[in-house]
């Protein structure tokens, strides 16, 4: 064999060297529990199950909300989780005992967390679904002060349960343009 | 169909205007996969074209290429080099990529780009350095210090270069080249594949999809490889030769011909066997797609090159007129499949998963996968290529001996 085979030779036997040691370095990398129930890390199971349940459900704060759960429910918001706007349930209750109130929103600020939502500019969702406006434009239709907050006209659980019983009061009905 | 499309303008937060039709899902409305994914098979595609250049040189014996066969494996390594860099661009975490290489799955194909890449990228490094083994043997003679050590490297430490040597080094050559057909065949293919695979979207999820990608991938690589044989010839003062110009239109024009054909075959495919979503293909290629599908891919940029491909092939001309419209053919058909690559990629995904709305696609300047992004990369395997030139010489007559 001529020097000139012997190194082609040589360098064959490195790149079979090297996917060998491709392998091999693969094999190390992966994690010892990848593989055993599927195409993923079985110890992720028990990792993800450790994990500390931040989140509650709306019948875990109507426990002892039962006031404000009569109106969400019926309101026009019943769909929407009370976490969205209050907080995170573990920042409220830990072990079933009350640790810290939740901060509650106050003037402007509410109007803030309204228009998440009902900002006209989003188009998340369809207006059939989701009414938006356009807040000062809305202010202004309503004949109120443009710094007037969300929560001066609606309830926040029930967006329409003032108005409806106002129209039940007094008889009036909306004049549509 | 869409009887009762309507349209509704809105305005975004940022301020960009955005023509919505119908009802879009909303994780429907942003086109995830934007320009990074178009010029993902838009390089991988140029390596695809410039390597079958250099394997009807040195597999077939296509004697006429010889002048650009070896500029042809340099322009096909550099755009290698680059041909990983958009998709991880597009990963919002691309150290990540490393995990899925790891653990491939056989239910998701997407691991496989990495394994298919790293065989191409090693048989192509292979075939560039037994190609230029005369060279850098030579070269490393009259070279000092590092590159003395460079060249060393690069010729595996051999500057044997015995009538036996060279032949050793030929049939290497013979069989890398050989070897690199069906892996760069299985590198675009799996490009078109990884479209073609997505059930979810029926103007992807064809069968047709890797095949209509080879085809346009050989027509790009080979327009490319033209043009920049042109540019860089001119510009140095050198002579084009004719003959070589005109074996690789002649290429070209029968890798047009199949890649038009096929693109068309997929249209006609669509319309004929009305298919569940057959409506929201049509209505994607008259709607949102018209002007880029019908007037500038079909056109503009197949009905031209063809017609004057035709002339090309009828009637005789002039050498400098030949390789000026080579040139021409070869701009419009680089900017043809470029365009391909867009209406497929971000037109598939202009129709809602809703089957009844469309969204549009705003390219921005300074993003991620913005156009100043798509310009960085593309002239990356430009400046590599400027690179590989001091090392590698790119036309084959500038040196006297060796395997040619």
């Amino acid at each position: 064999m001529s020097k000139h085979a012997l190194r082609i030779a040589f360098v064959v036997a490195s790149v079979v060297l090297m996917a060998g040691v491709g392998f091999v370095l693969k094999a190390q990398l992966i994690p010892k529990s990848f593989g055993l129930y599927g195409p993923y890390r079985a110890d992720a199971i028990d990792e993800e199950a450790q994990r500390v349940l931040k989140h509650g459900t709306n019948a875990s704060c109507f426990g002892c909300h039962q006031y404000e759960a009569t109106i969400h429910l019926k309101g026009n918001h019943k769909t929407i989780s009370c976490e969205f706007c209050h907080g995170t349930y573990s920042d409220h209750i830990k072990n079933g005992k009350k640790i810290a109130n939740l901060p509650v929103k106050k003037g402007t600020e509410i109007t803030t967390l309204c228009l998440r939502c009902h900002n006209t500019e989003i188009k998340a969702r369809s207006t059939m679904v989701i009414k938006t406006v356009g807040i000062q434009d809305h202010l202004k239709k309503q004949n109120v002060k443009l710094t007037h907050t969300c929560n001066q006209c609606h309830h926040v659980h029930a967006p329409l349960k003032y108005i409806n019983e106002a129209k039940k009061i007094t008889g009036l009905m909306e004049v549509k343009p | 169909m869409n009887p009762t499309l309507y349209k509704a303008s809105t305005e975004l937060s940022h301020g960009a205007s955005m023509l919505i039709s119908n009802y879009v899902f909303p994780n429907d409305l942003h086109v995830h996969w934007s320009m990074m994914i178009v010029l993902y098979p838009y390089i991988t595609g140029l390596v695809d074209g410039a390597f079958i250049i250099a394997a009807l040189y040195y597999l077939f014996d296509v004697k006429s290429l010889k002048p650009i066969a070896r500029f042809s494996l340099l322009f096909a390594f550099a755009f290698l080099c680059c041909a990983t860099l958009p998709l991880l661009l597009h990963l919002g975490r691309p150290e990540r990529n490393f995990n899925m290489l790891l653990t491939p799955s056989p239910s998701s194909a997407m691991a496989g780009f990495g394994y298919i890449y790293a065989v191409s990228m090693g048989v192509l490094s292979f075939i560039v350095l037994f190609v230029y083994r005369p060279d850098l043997v030579e070269r490393g003679k009259k070279a000092k210090g590092f590159m003395k050590l460079l060249y060393r490297a690069l010729t595996f430490d051999s500057n044997d270069l015995s009538e036996k040597a060279l032949a050793l080094d030929g049939k290497i050559i013979r069989f890398l080249v050989g070897l690199g057909i069906p892996v760069a065949a299985v590198l675009h293919g799996y490009v078109g594949f990884i479209f073609g695979g997505v059930k979810a979207n029926p103007t992807w999820s064809t069968p047709l999809m890797p095949v209509i990608f080879l085809f346009s991938a050989c027509v790009s690589g080979i327009s490319a490889i033209i043009i920049a044989y042109i540019i860089i010839r001119k510009i140095g003062g050198h002579s084009v030769d004719s003959d070589c110009i005109r074996t690789c239109i002649k290429t070209l024009t029968g890798f047009f011909i199949l890649a038009f054909s096929f693109e068309m075959l997929e249209v006609f495919s669509h319309s004929y066997l009305k298919t569940g979503y057959h409506h929201m293909v049509e209505g994607l290629l008259n709607g949102p797609l018209a002007s880029s599908f019908w007037l500038w891919q079909v056109k503009i940029c197949s009905v031209i090159p063809l017609i004057l491909l035709g002339c090309m092939a009828f009637i005789p001309l002039k050498d400098a007129i030949y390789t000026a419209i080579s040139g021409l053919v070869s701009a419009i058909l680089l900017l043809q499949v470029f365009i391909m690559r867009w209406n497929v990629v971000i037109g598939g995904q202009l129709m809602s998963k809703s089957a009844r709305g469309y969204t549009e696609f705003h390219p921005e300047w300074f993003d991620k996968e913005g156009i100043a992004a798509v310009i960085i990369i593309m002239l990356i395997p430009f400046i590599i290529l400027f690179v590989l030139g001091k090392i590698f010489p790119f036309w084959a007559e500038e040196r006297k001996s060796g395997i040619q």
